[in-house]
């Protein structure tokens, strides 16, 4: 009878848990509508300056003959970084088995999608002429790091949107099968959208075997393929011999740097869609409490390497990399430096070490100051270098020595981060953003160490009775008998 | 009486009420000048060159400059008419519109028309043309050939250039005293032969210059020799070329740059390393697309079976 009402008690709770998940594919609200077309405005905008920069060549940016990298590719290598957030929450969570992963992978596993579609872009945003962007694929040299980059990022990218897809195929099904019965808007298109990628899913033992199969494959793998991806990436500057870039700490100093700033923004994220699809039954505190301790530790290890970064060629003040950073303690950019170093990495370490700073509210301002201080990071890793060159600037327009971004390239910038924003939005639109079956999954794992504690209770309360019992039958008959 | 300072002052108003009016009309004059002049024409120049070369093909060039900024400098699509005068009449023969770089050519035809001191005549023309003032200059040449002699494979690497114009009798004669010039060519230009690479021609018409031997040619030893008369008064621009093989042989060099990032090919270890790593990853990709078909297969074969 108990174990009857605890099977009605775990189908109630599925029930609940898909229509909890499912909501936010029928509803389109007058709300999601405004922000959505406030975002095609500014991507509008963005689109109309790119449009501007194409025809008129890259001269309309603040870029110069010196700083021929300038915000776009720090916004590459920040939305880069992003994209290790999938892969960190993900698989590494996976694959430790860490059960109060089930509720965040599936926005983390987006995360990296969506960063990974718009950070690859800035590249080739970052070109006067984009069509050329296929030579580095038909005359392209191996022994560049640019095309390691191409070649890491598409591996990275098409790994990446396998991930996110194979623990979509079982929520896909559910969409398909549970649109029948509800009335929704595009019912055709959702329809058609569902079945397709539900690739004929109909939960057989064999299809369960081989989906698990291949998500453990994938999750052993994106590992690795992230780690290169991020490496190659910092490989384009460490490879130069350049103050500031020519260091052997740049690959591990990149990765740890995209973990930390891509965590930060999974519990954004975590926050945002908890809040505003109302999932606080499932994206609880203590997931907040528990990858907060994720992104504090990723904070120590970042400040470490920050302080070998810096510490070294400081100690040394070699003539060149002494001009650079004279300019980042002490110069023009010595107030983004140290505003990065203590506001955005010390501070958060301070916040965060306490349990009460690991609470929803000051977890997600901290995680706020860490992206935006990660941002600033990319820009001060690639600019100051940039305006300090190993020949000294001479004979050239007074401009070309300075460097701060205008407004195409902000405007740009703003396209591609409401870009993401889009994408983010439409996707939870259409599909959970919880993936429902693994979270299914924790309820059933959940219940049944809920039922095996109970029966060890059980089990101890008829143990030690029996072990009473005995006693009292062989006491009673010695007073038996003595009375 | 009026005090000092205030008649120092007024003086001082007075004058500076001048040089305000002195500047004020200074300055109406000049933008009326400017005015007149935006709304009247620029004022242009042509400087012409005639060039055979050795393919004899024969070439009038104008120079069209204008004056921008108060400096003259070359200006681009400005129409310039190409006329041949001959017995005091002018015949148009193309008109053609400067370059980028201010020029205007055109190829003369080899038989042109010469007036009794065998002499032809080219003007060229700026005529109403919408921006630019009427300009015209002309160039008055003869006809002469620079024939060179040499032997390729000559040791002492001497070259006889003998210049020749055409008689009245229309035999070539010698000219004595022209200036020949000799080069190498080499692959974006030419290159003098040596320091003193002038030399004057004698009554045969004949100049003649030894060669260095330290001349690098092709991998074969291989190199052009180039004889020029330049801005000759008589005869512009003239020029031939004979190819030798008095050159130091180039030897190429078939791994410049080991290390380099425009090398060639990448190394070895570097092509295997990243083959199997991402070779290696894409091909897990491919299995797990294969098993994403068969899942998709799966409940078909299941209901087959």
């Amino acid at each position: 009878m108990n174990l009857e009402n605890e099977k009605i008690d775990i189908k109630n709770e599925i029930e609940i848990l898909r229509e909890d998940c499912l909501r936010p594919t029928r509803t389109f609200s007058r709300n999601t509508q405004i922000w959505i077309g406030s975002l095609l405005v500014i991507i509008g905008w963005g689109l109309y300056c790119y449009i501007h920069q194409l025809r008129q060549g890259l001269g309309v940016t603040a870029m110069r003959n010196y700083v021929s990298w300038g915000l776009y590719i720090s916004t590459f290598v920040f939305f880069i970084g992003i994209s290790h957030s999938g892969t960190l929450v993900s698989a590494i969570l996976r694959i430790t088995k860490q059960e109060w992963r089930r509720p965040i992978t599936r926005s983390a596993e987006l995360l990296t999608f969506v960063s990974l579609c718009f950070g690859g872009i800035q590249p080739i945003i970052d070109l006067g002429r984009p069509d050329r962007i296929f030579n580095l694929v038909l005359f392209g040299r191996l022994q560049s790091p640019l095309i390691w980059d191409i070649i890491s990022i598409c591996t990275y990218f098409c790994g990446s949107t396998v991930f996110l897809f194979l623990p979509m195929i079982p929520d896909m099904a559910l969409c398909r099968d549970k649109l029948v019965v509800c009335d929704t808007r595009y019912k055709k298109f959702k329809k058609w959208l569902y079945t397709f990628m539900a690739i004929g899913w109909k939960g057989t033992k064999s299809q369960w075997h081989r989906l698990e199969k291949t998500m453990t494959i994938m999750t052993i793998i994106i590992i690795p393929v992230a780690v290169s991806v991020h490496t190659v990436v910092s490989y384009i500057f460490a490879m130069t011999l350049r103050p500031g870039w020519d260091s052997t700490v740049f690959g591990p100093y990149f990765v740890v740097g995209a973990l930390y700033s891509g965590s930060a923004c999974v519990i954004l994220g975590m926050a945002a869609f908890r809040k505003l699809y109302h999932l606080e039954k499932y994206i609880t505190p203590r997931h907040f409490d528990l990858i907060g301790r994720v992104v504090l530790a990723l904070t120590l290890i970042y400040a470490y390497m920050n302080l070998n970064e810096y510490w070294i060629p400081a100690y040394k003040m070699a003539t060149a990399e002494g001009h650079l950073l004279n300019d980042l303690f002490s110069g023009s950019y010595s107030t983004a430096f140290w505003t990065c170093q203590f506001g955005t990495v010390l501070l958060p370490i301070l916040i965060m070490s306490f349990p009460k700073g690991r609470k929803i509210t000051p977890l997600v301002i901290t995680c706020i100051i860490i992206a935006a201080g990660a941002w600033v990071k990319r820009y001060l890793i690639v600019v100051p270098t940039l305006l300090h060159p190993f020949m000294p600037i001479q004979e050239v327009p007074g401009t070309w020595s300075t460097y701060f971004p205008n407004y195409v390239e902000f405007s740009v910038t703003a396209a591609c981060l409401a870009g993401i924003f889009l994408v983010i939005t439409l996707f939870s639109k259409l599909f959970p953003m919880m993936a429902v079956w693994e979270v299914e999954e924790g309820i059933q794992i959940e219940h049944d160490k809920q039922a095996v504690i109970e029966l060890r209770e059980q089990r101890e309360v008829a143990e030690a009775k029996q072990m009473k019992e005995p006693k009292a039958k062989l006491i009673t008959p010695i007073t038996n008998t003595n009375n | 009486m009026k005090p000092k300072s205030t008649l120092d002052c007024r003086y001082f108003l007075k004058r500076l009420t001048l040089l305000i009016t002195i500047i004020g009309l200074f300055s109406v004059i000049v933008a009326a000048q400017d005015q007149s002049q935006s709304q009247g024409k620029t004022e242009a120049t042509i400087t012409m060159s005639y060039f055979k070369n050795a393919d004899m093909r024969r070439t009038a060039v104008a120079l069209v400059k204008a004056k921008v900024n108060g400096k003259f400098a070359p200006v681009k699509n400005v129409k310039v008419n190409f006329y041949l005068e001959n017995d005091k009449t002018q015949k148009l023969l193309e008109f053609v519109k400067t370059d980028n770089k201010g020029h205007a050519t055109i190829l003369l035809q080899n038989d042109l028309p010469l007036d009794d001191s065998l002499y032809f005549t080219i003007i060229a023309k700026i005529e109403a043309d919408p921006l630019y003032e009427d300009a015209q200059e002309q160039i008055h040449y003869t006809d002469a050939n620079i024939i060179l002699s040499l032997n390729p494979h000559d040791t002492t690497r001497l070259v006889t250039a003998k210049v020749t114009e055409l008689g009245k009798d229309g035999k070539e004669l010698p000219v004595n005293g022209a200036e020949v010039k000799f080069y190498v060519q080499r692959l974006f230009g030419i290159m003098p032969a040596s320091e003193d690479y002038a030399v004057s021609t004698d009554e045969k018409g004949e100049a003649s210059f030894t060669f260095p031997k330290i001349i690098p040619g092709d991998t074969a030893g291989s190199y052009t020799v180039v004889a020029r008369m330049e801005d000759n008064a008589q005869f512009g621009n003239v020029e031939t070329k004979a190819p030798t093989s008095w050159g130091t042989v180039l030897a190429v060099e078939k791994d410049p740059f080991p290390r380099a990032l425009w090398e060639p090919y990448a190394p070895l270890p570097l092509v295997m390393t990243i083959s199997i790593l991402f070779g290696g990853v894409w091909f897990v990709y491919f299995y797990l697309f294969f098993q994403i078909w068969k899942i998709k297969k799966d409940p078909i074969e299941t209901a087959k079976s």
